[in-house]
């Protein structure tokens, strides 16, 4: 299954930069030398076996724009599964980036009305009081986007930087919408979390390390037990970005990283390939759980999640 | 970042309160002293919070003036005071004999103009030169980021220059290192294990240890690291190369961010608990309690044949033994593997180290 990606926003906003950090695994330092796109950039991810994003990183420059929304308009929007539009925070000319927002969508609800539509308010790190900008930001896009009547389904906002985990987080919730089984893996994981007696699992995707799904918290929590909605809420996208930037780390001396154990003071944790393009984090709370018996559990486990995915 | 106390200024103290119990605790342990030198707006600050209060490199742009000396302590193998000193401090306004001190680091901007902060160093060189011949003078070219080409010419530079200076006050004979930093990479972080390493006097005690370790284990590398300023205390006779150090202080940094991320408020307790003499009553089987807790962690690297796993055990509070062990080793031999690990701190090392 091919799902079309659009990643669309002023020159400069930062869209190569962040395909750059999500896709081919760069740190964030070395986004500088990028340098402008030309016209269109297609890429295709191959992301969990059979779902292939293509990926559309559409120069920002106002040429290309007018192009796009005139000659190319219909080989542009046609078939679009999600729209990304990034807005520099720090933008001068927010005006003319909303009004060319404002026809990519009019495009899209044209040829494909039934898109998904994110905004990500890029470059957040420049700010100084994040929040108030972020909700002021979000409110006047959001009155942008309805303006344009009910044909376009969702349009959901997320503040970006490459900086911090804040990427992941919104890149996370992208590829969601586009698994189609999500909520099926979710069960499964549930199930898997209980078989290991943990408090979680969580299921990334290999290249990305973006989240696939996580097991849903257990439902009679034994009462010792840790309490679930006590843990960091940013932990998932959080940990996508710390193995991130490990894995950068052990490329830069020709070494791939593999898989990780860990039995800190805190909890117990074994992050391993699942199938072939996911990896799996167990999170452990109890002191008597050894990491070698959720290493086998992994093993016993794997394949039934690659006949969900359907590799087998 | 929990062996960590930000007390700053508990030493600092005028005199006449240093008699209350409030800092006791810190007068009790006789502490290294560290001076930490350099013209204003050279980078010292950002050095002493990076390293020891974990500040984000990126944040060190928003650190105001150093406007009076701020001591800092901390504890690690060898208790350390860290004198951050204002740009304009002389020797004498130092407020201190330099025979107190035992190591300056005397930092300066790689794009600065050096007549200044040089002439500076070499008054301190040659007043170190009388009062403390055995002080450590460490020069920090600081800012390495900032310059690409002209690096190395700047960083050769001013050591010529610094040489020349001595050699015509006659002070050649004080010995001196130069290091290229920068907060950005893991320079910093090596060069101070370096400054560090001089200090640390139960070094060639460490260093068998870690030798006989490597012998055992079939590791070709291994460390042993401060876990919060990720600062190697001391390392096994092979040499030490840059890449390696630089993977090991990367892993150590994930698994510092990866601690709180998954923490409940009683996680940390319950799990470090001692086991208990008696199971509970509730409970008619057998409790499964692990002798004693020993963090640890290992990633394996590079999934073929030959791969590497880096391995991290904690070994006392504040330090922690990283090492790279074969991959076949690990899988196959990790009872062993651990018990050299666990053999490692009650050789007394743990007594010295806590």
């Amino acid at each position: 299954m091919k799902k079309k990606v659009l990643l669309m926003g002023a020159s400069g906003s930062g869209k190569t930069s962040m395909r750059s950090l999500i896709f081919s695994n760069n740190p964030a330092s070395l986004t500088a030398r990028l340098g402008a796109t030309i016209d269109v950039e297609q890429n295709h991810v191959r992301f969990l076996g059979d779902l292939i994003l293509n990926l559309w990183d559409c120069g920002g420059q106002d040429a290309f724009m007018d192009s796009y929304l005139t000659t190319q308009r219909s080989t542009i929007f046609q078939h679009v599964g999600v729209l990304i539009y990034v807005f520099d925070v720090e933008t001068n000319e927010m005006h003319k980036d909303l009004e060319y927002y404002r026809d990519c969508l009019d495009g899209l609800r044209q040829f494909s009305p039934e898109a998904a539509v994110f905004l990500l308010v890029h470059k957040m790190d420049l700010v100084r009081d994040k929040d108030a900008t972020y909700e002021r930001k979000k409110k006047e896009l959001q009155e942008q986007s309805e303006k344009q009547g009910q044909a376009i389904t969702s349009v959901t906002v997320f503040g970006t930087s490459i900086y911090d985990e804040s990427l992941y987080r919104a890149w996370s919730s992208i590829v969601h919408t586009l698994i189609p089984n999500a909520s099926v893996l979710s069960k499964h994981l549930t199930i898997f979390a209980e078989a290991c007696s943990a408090t979680e699992v969580i299921l990334f995707e290999r290249t990305t390390f973006l989240v696939i799904a996580t097991s849903s918290p257990p439902r009679s929590p034994p009462p010792e037990a840790a309490p679930f909605q006590e843990l960091e809420a940013t932990r998932y996208e959080r940990t996508s970005e710390l193995i991130k930037a490990f894995k950068h780390s052990c490329s830069r001396v020709r070494e791939e990283f593999h898989s990780l154990e860990m039995e800190l003071p805190e909890f117990s944790a074994v992050l391993d390939e699942m199938t072939k393009n996911t990896y799996v984090l167990i999170i452990v709370h109890d002191p008597t759980i050894e990491t070698a018996a959720l290493k086998l559990n992994i093993r016993m486990a794997r394949r039934k999640f690659e006949e969900l995915q359907g590799l087998t | 970042m929990t062996g960590q106390t930000s007390n700053y200024g508990a030493t600092s103290a005028p005199p006449h309160q240093r008699t209350q119990s409030s800092t006791s605790s810190t007068k009790a342990v006789a502490r290294t002293k560290i001076l930490l030198l350099g013209q204003r707006r050279s980078g010292k600050t950002s050095i002493k919070e990076v390293l020891f209060n974990g500040l984000p490199p990126k944040q060190t742009f928003f650190l105001e003036t150093t406007m009076r000396i701020v001591k800092h302590t901390y504890d690690t193998v060898t208790p350390l005071e860290i004198w951050d000193c204002p740009g304009n401090i002389t020797v004498d306004t130092l407020g201190a004999p330099l025979s107190q001190f035992s190591a300056l680091i005397f930092v300066i901007d790689i794009r600065d103009l050096y007549k200044q902060p040089i002439s500076k160093l070499v008054e301190f060189i040659i007043a170190a030169y009388h009062d403390n011949p055995q002080l450590l003078v460490e020069v920090f070219v600081h800012k390495a980021e900032k310059l690409q080409d002209e690096k190395i010419e700047n960083f050769r530079q001013i050591q010529e220059r610094v040489q020349d200076h001595l050699v015509e006050r006659e002070c050649e004979q004080m010995p001196y290192n130069f290091h290229l930093t920068s907060v950005y990479d893991h320079s910093l972080h090596e060069a101070f294990s370096k400054v560090l390493h001089k200090l640390v006097h139960s070094l060639p005690f460490f260093e068998d240890l870690l030798n006989v370790f490597c012998a055992n284990s079939q590791s070709p590398k291994a460390f042993l690291f401060d876990v919060a300023s990720r600062l190697y205390v001391a390392t096994d006779a092979s040499p030490v190369d840059s890449a390696t150090h630089n993977l090991c202080c990367d892993y150590l940094s994930m698994l510092n961010a990866f601690g709180p991320l998954y923490r409940t408020p009683t996680s940390r307790a319950t799990r470090l608990r001692m086991p208990t003499a008696e199971p509970p009553p509730d409970n008619p089987l057998p409790v499964q309690t692990k002798d004693r807790f020993y963090p640890s962690a290992a990633a394996t690297l590079h999934s073929s044949a030959p791969g590497t796993t880096l391995t991290y055990h904690l070994i006392t509070p504040h330090l922690a033994l990283l090492a790279l062990v074969p991959t076949g080793v690990y899988e196959g031999r990790r009872g062993l593997l651990e018990y050299n690990v666990v053999f490692f701190p009650r050789r007394g090392a743990g007594d010295m180290c806590s």
